[in-house]
């Protein structure tokens, strides 16, 4: 009995330093082998980054339409975790392992772009009919100095969700600039009955708020291709208006937010709202399934999102989407693939799926989006002149920081611990810096 | 494959017989080949980083700058205060971690009615992943929506909502509290596992001198398992050092940094920043530190006879 | 009456420490037992009003948790097991010989605790692509195998050297070579110290999270954390899945403290007969 177990250990042992040996031998070998050469199958290699377990579900389904209508390809789905994803896109990407199509953000364009890593898609979108049919809006997320790197598989925009309840019980109207809104937050704000008004995020994404607030207050100078930037070179930081957005904000956290927001990332200010502990939320549609999902429906409003004082409201409108590595072996396999999930009928399927919005200018006809939750984005598209289209500013590869560095600086300034001053300096410094750093 | 395997068996063993050095040589072999090349070769391409400007959205630009990722490191205001708190930290977590570990043990090593039932709720924190354990108390220690404020509440102990995670004053307590809900189950175990090796005649012959519970604990029990009380607390003060995962988890070091120590300054500066230059240079820095400290330690610790490093 | 008072204080700290322990698992056991609506709906409920196992059943209909859970136990098992083998070996030697690289090595070990892994995950993708282990199980097998040998090893370290080295030399004076003399006399005598070590491995192993998100491409071969990690979501975390994810990810490991704690207090009683 104990000899065959020593045997056993012994074995294990050995079996141990041969794996050790073996392993360190395939070191010496260099590039591993690539499975070409059997067969015409290809078999291409995509990840996802903005992933949930069901919208895998739904990429998955549409994978496999694909693979029926092209028998000689096949497609590996990657779906990491969304909170790890865009970490493992790069280190794939870094270390040149075999990736087919990749899903490129606005917030990843401009460092994947300037790191070499996408294949521009100009030619590609040239020979693709349905082409002519994407709104501009998507194209122009895409694109980057005159390439287009990604076609874009849905697009965010946020809007205002509220509580038709909480509103009518105080007897007002959804607001419909910053001021009225901060107003209306503070009236609905009761601690004791650990009610709020604004589901505030003061953690990850916190830039948000402050930056459209700042834009909305300098309206008229903000230039339209550079938006953190006015029409004079300046950041939109440098000005008095800066400093009057940036009053309210603080007033809307301090009175009508809960304390406790100054930490929140965009979970815990979606599920603050739909607990009931706050009443205004601005999000994106994709937000909305959680919001039926958890709450009575009939308590969500929607309405458009506030203006600024001069009457108008800039909309940003982002966006994610299929792109091409660079490296990868199958492209034109790869554009087939990226064509079939982007026609009208899959990307109209994929948008109602996800909630996002439809890149096609037919879908918007589709039943789906003449729903309470999503006609307000509908109204909004369709008055161009009090909401203006924004073009997303991607071209700055350290954009990355910019949610770090407004996170903390603003939690600073939150906290009481750093003035507004300080801390519109800091932020214009910031993006003084990365305009002074583009090449 | 099969037919050479007694041979290459006896072969060893006789080897073995004759020499401890080719035994030696054969035991350590596996261990040493992994770490050099799994372990150490890794780590030295990734800390090269620190002497580089290596930031992951312009990697075309990558160039060697000497010290400037430490002076930049050096002159950073979070650095410093990441560097304080790291400090609260590991000491805290540790000395709560210990203490209550080692009277969990000590209740264990007894036989008692339900200790099977109690055991598993001791250990099972150990089975959670960092991430999770900061995912569940992020949510539990929510404000609004967390289930600590509704108890205190309702239990009538506080009148208003604690920001645990967000008031500046109570945000490093709460991280700490939940790594030391955490790490309690890994000072239980092993030190459970040491109680265990103590021989009981070492008892008898205490007893027969008239020792009392407290006296058998200094004079017997603690000294015999000394050597892994300074082994155990020394790699766990290490890995609570190191390990960003809850703060990560929790806070991400907020709000405005205050509960940021260097090993979460350092995750940052790799997941939000892509600044692999400056996550380097504060790695160097931890390991320098990590290394003083561990000489100190066993040095200390050795001067009272105890260690047998 | 000194006696009752220490032992009513002893009461009142394992009920305390109970309580604290076990609240949060309480919470996440009857999070998972509740509707989608009434997780987050106020004010909060301790027993839910509509007890249902929906989210188990989604967890193993829609997620696939069997999938996971197989991987992560075939996962921790192996590499728990090899680094077991590996760690017995090298923890012997160093207990028992003196030699010129001996302190050398231990500071070896030690270092390895003190590296910031982080910094060394792009490098580490690099040399597994280089190897070609990518998307397999053998790429964590072998990580976490290499991940823990050092503490282990410290950790066995400490067991060998409680024991007198009087028995294998017993043992070898009868005709044991070295190795049978470790393996048939020394362990049986430490099975303790075994146990500790193999399940301090595989509870590592089974809450890694980095390396398996980052070395695993396929579904079918994803681990358990990697799994609950994807449940936390851009707007939202599926806490009826995460809450079911985490008791059913809890239940092996505390069996596996059950069934050790068995091997525990029998190596303990072989010990003494032994000794």
């Amino acid at each position: 009995m104990a000899a065959k177990k020593e045997k056993k250990m012994l074995l294990g042992a050995v079996a141990g330093v041969l794996l050790v040996g073996v392993l360190a031998g395939c070191g010496d070998n260099g590039n591993g082998g690539s499975n070409e050469g059997s067969g015409k199958k290809v078999t291409l290699r995509m990840i996802e980054s903005l992933t949930s377990p069901a919208r895998t579900a739904v990429l998955q389904e549409m994978i496999a339409k694909f693979e029926t209508a092209n028998p000689n390809i096949k497609v590996d789905l990657i779906s990491p975790p969304f909170d790890q994803a865009d970490n493992k896109i790069k280190t794939i990407l870094g270390a040149k392992e075999e990736l087919d199509v990749l899903e490129v953000r606005d917030s990843t364009i401009s460092e994947f772009s300037n790191n070499g890593y996408l294949e521009s898609l100009n030619d590609y979108v040239k020979s693709w009919p349905d082409y002519a049919t994407v709104v501009d809006v998507a194209k122009s997320v895409a694109s980057l100095n005159d390439n287009v790197y990604f076609v874009t598989n849905g697009m965010y925009q946020r809007q205002m969700f509220y509580r038709k309840d909480w509103f009518q019980e105080k007897g007002i109207q959804p607001p419909t600039n910053y001021e009225e809104m901060v107003a209306a937050a503070i009236k609905l704000t009761d601690p004791s009955k650990n009610r709020y008004g604004f589901s505030f995020r003061g953690g990850a994404g916190a830039n948000g708020v402050p930056d459209a607030m700042i834009q909305n207050y300098n309206f008229d100078n903000i230039d339209h291709d550079d938006s953190n930037f006015l029409k004079d070179g300046k950041s939109m930081y440098s000005t008095p208006e800066a400093k009057q957005a940036l009053d309210l904000y603080v007033k809307l956290y301090k009175e009508g937010s809960p304390k406790d927001s100054i930490n929140w990332g965009y979970q815990e200010q979606v599920q603050a709202f739909t607990s009931g502990v706050t009443g205004i939320l601005l999000q994106d549609p994709d937000a909305i399934p959680s919001l039926m999902e958890k709450m009575d429906v009939n308590t969500i409003g929607t309405a458009p999102m506030p203006k600024g004082p001069s009457g108008k409201s800039f909309t940003a409108t982002g966006g994610a989407g299929w792109g091409i590595a660079k490296n990868s072996k199958h492209k034109d396999e790869a554009f087939k693939l990226i064509a079939f999930l982007s026609s009208p009928e899959q990307n109209t399927y994929f948008a109602t799926k996800t909630a996002l919005i439809p890149i096609h200018t037919s879908a918007s006809k589709d039943p789906f989006f003449q729903t309470d939750m999503y006609k307000t984005l509908l109204d909004m598209a369709s008055k161009p002149d009090e909401f203006v289209n924004l073009k997303a500013n991607t071209k700055y590869p350290g954009i990355g920081q910019w949610g770090q560095v407004a996170m903390e600086s603003g939690q600073s300034l939150l906290l009481g611990k750093a003035t507004e001053e300080d801390t519109l300096k800091k932020w214009d410094q910031f993006w003084a810096d990365q305009k002074a750093n583009l090449k | 494959m099969n037919d050479d395997r007694p041979s290459v068996i006896g072969r060893l063993q006789a080897s073995f017989r004759n020499s401890p050095r080719g035994f030696i040589f054969f035991c350590l072999l596996p261990t040493l080949v992994l770490m050099l090349v799994f372990t150490y070769y890794p780590f030295f391409r990734g800390i090269v980083m620190a002497f580089q400007n290596y930031q992951l959205f312009d990697l075309t630009n990558v160039h060697y700058i000497g010290l400037d990722n430490f002076k930049n490191m050096f002159e950073d205001a979070k650095f410093k205060f990441a560097a304080v708190n790291s400090v609260y930290w590991v000491f805290i977590s540790l000395i709560a971690q210990f203490t209550i570990g080692l009277s969990v043990a000590l209740l264990l090593n007894k036989r008692f009615r339900g200790r099977g039932f109690f055991q598993g709720f001791v250990f099972y924190p150990w089975a959670l992943s960092g991430f999770l354990i900061g995912l569940i108390w992020k949510w539990m220690f929510n404000s609004q929506i967390g289930v600590i404020n509704d108890l205190l509440l309702r239990s009538g102990i506080i009148h208003e909502r604690i920001g645990f995670l967000s008031d500046p004053n109570w945000a490093m307590a709460s991280v700490i509290i939940a790594n030391v809900w955490y790490g309690i189950a890994f000072f239980a175990i092993m030190l459970l596992a040491a109680l265990q090796s103590v021989p009981s005649e070492l008892y008898e012959a205490g007893s027969m001198d008239g020792a009392n519970g407290a006296r058998k604990l200094l004079n017997i029990t603690l000294p015999y398992i000394m050597p892994t009380v300074i082994t155990t607390t020394l790699l766990r003060a290490i890995w609570i050092f190191n390990d960003p995962s809850i703060i990560y988890g929790l806070t991400n070091g907020g709000p405005a940094g205050s509960t940021h120590i260097l090993s979460s300054l350092m995750l940052d500066k790799i997941m939000y920043s892509g600044d692999y230059g400056a996550a380097s240079a504060i790695g160097i820095l931890m390991i320098g530190i990590l290394l003083l400290y561990t000489i100190f330690y066993l040095t200390v610790t050795r001067a009272a006879k105890l260690g047998d490093f | 009456m000194q006696r009752h008072l220490f032992k009513g204080s002893k009461a009142v700290f394992l009920a305390l420490y109970l309580i604290v322990m076990v609240f949060p698992l309480y919470w996440i056991v009857i999070t998972s037992l509740k509707p989608q609506k009434e997780i987050f709906s106020f004010p909060l409920k301790y027993w839910p009003t509509h007890l249902t196992f929906q989210n188990y059943i989604n967890i193993i209909k829609i997620s696939k948790f069997h999938i996971y859970i197989f991987n992560s136990l075939l996962i921790s098992i192996s590499a728990a097991l090899v680094v077991v083998v590996i760690a017995v070996l090298s923890a012997y030697v160093l207990a028992r010989f003196k030699f010129r690289a001996h302190k050398h090595v231990m500071l070896g070990f030690f270092l390895t605790q003190m590296l910031p892994g982080f910094v060394a995950l792009a490098p580490l993708y690099l040399l597994m692509s280089r190897l070609d282990l990518i998307n397999t199980r053998a790429s964590l097998i072998l990580m976490y195998t290499v991940g823990l040998i050092p503490f282990s090893t410290i950790l066995l370290k400490g067991f060998f050297e409680r024991i007198p080295s009087s028995l294998e030399e017993a043992a070898m004076i009868d005709g044991c070579s070295r190795l049978s003399a470790l393996i048939r006399v020394i362990m049986p005598v430490m099975l303790n110290g075994i146990a500790a070590t193999f399940i301090f491995a595989f509870v590592q192993n089974w809450n890694e999270l980095f390396m398996a998100v980052l070395f695993i491409d396929d579904e079918s071969l994803k681990t358990l954390p990697v799994a609950m990690n994807s449940f936390v979501m851009k707007f939202d975390v599926d806490w009826g899945a995460m809450s079911a994810g985490t008791v059913l990810s809890v239940l092996p490991t505390i069996a596996l403290f059950a069934i050790a704690q068995r091997f525990i207090v029998e190596g303990l009683t072989q010990g003494a007969v032994k000794g």
